[in-house]
């Protein structure tokens, strides 16, 4: 069909059938189309309104499951501890050897201590002495605890003299200076092999206490008088497992070291 | 109760061909452009899958690292293709419902070479190493204010039709379209401003880009596409909407639930506890307004069968829509906090989700527009139905293989991973045959859309048919000559079947 209302002075040249098919032509894909009605009126169907139901409840128990949403106090205890994944046994970290736990410890009680006097090579520098292949340091574990404890001053065992040590141990446990004793007889190219025990560090803080003037920096003298001896308590296999965190040895680290 | 379809009128036919002229060249510039950039997105998809399980594949230079080509695929695929596929139904649909004719095609067309501008310095950004690491937002950071720019000045238009309509009625899918035009605005703001320059807590940043994700899906691509299927199924098929009281539950239910959606991405990590919760349930509760829009639809198409069987418009559009049931479907299944939830965190299945959503869905509500749209605009009706029916069945095979494949293959690999006593490489080792199906299926994609590109790039340059008659499916191949059926009048009041 033309459009509804044709011109009165169409013009003589226009070919009235061309123009027509032309409209049609153009016109054709839109002329076709059907029109959008109105929107039906059915009612909603039941399995739909219950099929919708059993989602919503699916969110609904979701939602129950998240807890008390802004009760932190409830949802988060303050010690925190890290939930054990399925199929682990509730025995903490992993165990480690003693050797590598305890060196571990002392490592990093080394890094914040130490290691800006002797270097993070163990090998001193300028007015430090290296900890590399001392005799006080891998020879007799008591010297070594007295000077970590106590400080020194004086000549030390190659006969130089640098400036005074000050002690270290004010604010170390036993288990600290076990650590940190381990670790540089165990670095820096000292292979002693042995672990200092939780035992014998609480040994060497009695007895720095029992000596005449406790606190004050040793010397080459009194080493060599009185503190020339190994710590006294029983040794410690370094390849039994333990826990890194207590450095206790695990009981049953059979079992406990299957899992790994 | 519906009441009779009232007859198309010349003079409608004719405000409708004046509307479709006015569009001519913004909408079929969207549609290649668009089209090309789905081409480009499917090949970095493939490549980006092949080197899933076969890391060696083009591992030489930077640009070509799967950490520049898996966001490549993606961005492209969104800002690309699916954006400028939008883009094309929002503003076509708008005037059509609004019956006004674009007064703003300079202005529109200026601002989608800015788009694509802005998409192509993006991509090379990703390429170059520059994309800023967050999913779906990985262009540099010079491209957004570019691309909303753009985009405003491309759907504003839109917005001002509809605010001038005629009065009376206010149609569904204008609901749909415009809500769809102010929500993307809001998400792409708001993740852009809470992540580039009000930034927060690392985790949170996190969150909110698995919001936008979330967002970008339900808040816009959901809405154009169930806007365009509200208009094409009761086009073609002459009927009216099976119930406006379900459509309405659909529309507000989905402006109700999707917002919250997007967070449970995040569950296990220390952000604050309700989030990933609150994100899962209205994940889950997504299946409400797909499944009712969806019933709607399906329930509006199916009574008539014979349609279905030959236009191609509506067997893509009912096509998306069936995807958009198993995408509610797997929005239930898939976001369990207790089971399936943490399975799917860094697995597979977020991208099969994705694509599910984006291709099967979304992409064939659009192919379903533009087998409509595209005739009309241009004036001449596809060439081949050939390519149509290449296009439908390599493209739904391939769509569905990638998407199952990804969801069931990414499960199983995400049960492997959580299980925390064996090697991390097992877990991929577990998903290799489903990366190699899903390197074979987007191959079928990637061929389905070679025709559909080669089909509307000669349709753009207008060398379609010159017919009265559409082309439709369900008919022998050769039916039809290069100018139309023979010995037909090409009269309008021939009873045309419907397009």
């Amino acid at each position: 069909m033309p459009p509804a209302d044709p011109s009165p002075d169409l013009d003589e040249s226009i070919n009235v059938t061309q123009a027509h098919d032309r409209v049609v032509r153009e016109a054709a894909a839109a002329a076709r189309e059907k029109r959008i009605a109105d929107n039906g009126r059915e009612p909603t169907a039941l399995w739909l309104i219950v099929v919708c139901g059993i989602v919503a409840m699916i969110a609904g128990a979701v939602l129950g499951d998240a807890g008390r949403f802004f009760a932190y106090a409830t949802t988060f205890r303050p010690d925190y501890v890290r939930a054990v994944p399925e199929g682990a046994d509730a025995t903490g970290p992993e165990p480690r050897a003693a050797l590598a736990a305890f060196a571990a410890r002392g490592s990093r009680i080394y890094s914040a201590q130490c290691q800006g006097c002797h270097g993070s090579d163990g090998r001193g520098g300028s007015g430090y002495p290296t900890l590399s292949g001392s005799e006080w340091v891998i020879g007799d574990t008591q010297t070594l605890a007295m000077i970590i404890i106590n400080g020194m001053e004086g000549p030390i065992s190659t006969g130089e003299t640098y400036g005074v040590m000050p002690g270290q141990a004010t604010s170390m446990s036993p288990q600290d200076l076990a650590g940190v004793m381990t670790y540089v007889r165990n670095s820096f190219g000292n292979e002693t092999g042995d672990v200092t025990t939780i035992e014998m560090a609480a040994n060497a803080f009695e007895i720095s206490d029992n000596r005449d003037s406790p606190g004050a920096p040793v010397n080459a003298e009194e080493i060599r008088a009185a503190h020339a001896a190994m710590l006294p308590g029983d040794p410690l296999d370094p390849e039994i497992l333990v826990d890194p965190i207590s450095l206790e040895p695990v009981e049953d680290h059979e079992s406990a070291g299957a899992g790994s | 109760m519906s009441s009779p379809n009232p007859p198309t009128t010349a003079a409608d036919a004719l405000l409708r061909a004046g509307i479709d002229r006015s569009l001519r060249h913004p909408v079929m510039f969207f549609l290649t452009s668009g089209a090309a950039w789905l081409a480009v997105s499917i090949i970095l998809g493939m490549v980006s899958s092949m080197k899933m399980h076969n890391p060696t594949f083009l591992d030489g230079p930077g640009w070509l690292t799967y950490g520049r080509i898996f966001p490549a695929h993606i961005n492209t695929f969104i800002y690309g293709w699916g954006f400028q596929a939008a883009f094309a139904a929002i503003i076509w649909l708008m005037a059509r419902l609004s019956r006004q004719e674009c007064r703003n095609v300079g202005t529109i067309l200026t601002a989608g070479h800015l788009w694509n501008l802005g998409v192509s310095l993006g991509v090379l950004g990703i390429l170059s190493g520059r994309g800023t690491g967050m999913p779906w937002m990985e262009f540099p950071l010079f491209a957004w204010p570019i691309m909303l720019l753009s985009y405003l000045a491309i759907v504003v238009w839109s917005f001002i039709q509809f605010r001038l309509r005629p009065v009376g009625h206010t149609y569904i899918s204008q609901w749909y379209l415009l809500a769809a035009i102010i929500w993307f605005p809001w998400i792409f703001l708001t993740a852009n401003i809470l992540l580039h320059f009000i930034t927060g807590h690392p985790l949170m940043a996190a969150g909110i880009n698995a919001w936008f994700r979330s967002a970008l899906i339900f808040l816009f691509f959901t809405p154009v596409a169930l806007g365009a299927a509200y208009y094409l199924v009761p086009k073609v098929t002459g009927r009216p909407v099976h119930s406006y009281s379900l459509a309405m539950l659909g529309f507000w239910s989905l402006a109700a639930i999707a917002p919250w959606a997007g967070m449970q991405k995040l569950i296990g990590t220390p952000i604050p506890y309700f989030l990933p919760y609150i994100g899962a349930a209205a994940t889950i509760l997504f299946f409400i307004p797909a499944v009712a829009a969806a019933a709607n639809l399906i329930k509006t198409a199916i009574a008539d069968g014979k349609v279905m069987a030959y236009s191609p418009t509506l067997r893509f559009t009912l096509a998306g829509i069936v995807a958009l049931v198993i995408l509610g479907f797997a929005a239930v299944f898939l976001n369990l906090p207790g089971s399936t939830l943490r399975m799917t965190q860094f697995s597979l299945t977020g991208y099969g989700f994705d694509i599910l959503a984006l291709y099967a869905f979304f992409s064939f509500v659009m192919f379903g527009a533009i087998y409509f749209i595209v005739p009309r605009v241009t004036r001449r009706e596809w060439l081949s139905t050939r390519f149509i029916r290449w296009h439908f069945y390599l493209s739904i095979y391939g769509v569905i293989a990638v998407a199952f494949v990804a969801l069931f293959g990414g499960l199983m690999q995400g049960a492997a991973q959580e299980n925390w006593q064996e090697p991390w490489v097992n877990a991929m080792t577990q998903a290799y045959p489903y990366v190699i199906t899903i390197t074979i299926a987007w191959t079928f994609v990637l061929v389905s859309n070679f025709f559909f590109f080669l089909h509307l790039l000669l349709m753009w340059l207008r060398l379609g048919r010159r017919s009265a008659h559409p082309t439709l499916l369900g008919q022998d191949d050769h039916a039809f000559s290069a100018h139309g059926p023979d010995g037909e009048s090409n009269d309008v009041e021939t009873p045309a079947p419907a397009h």
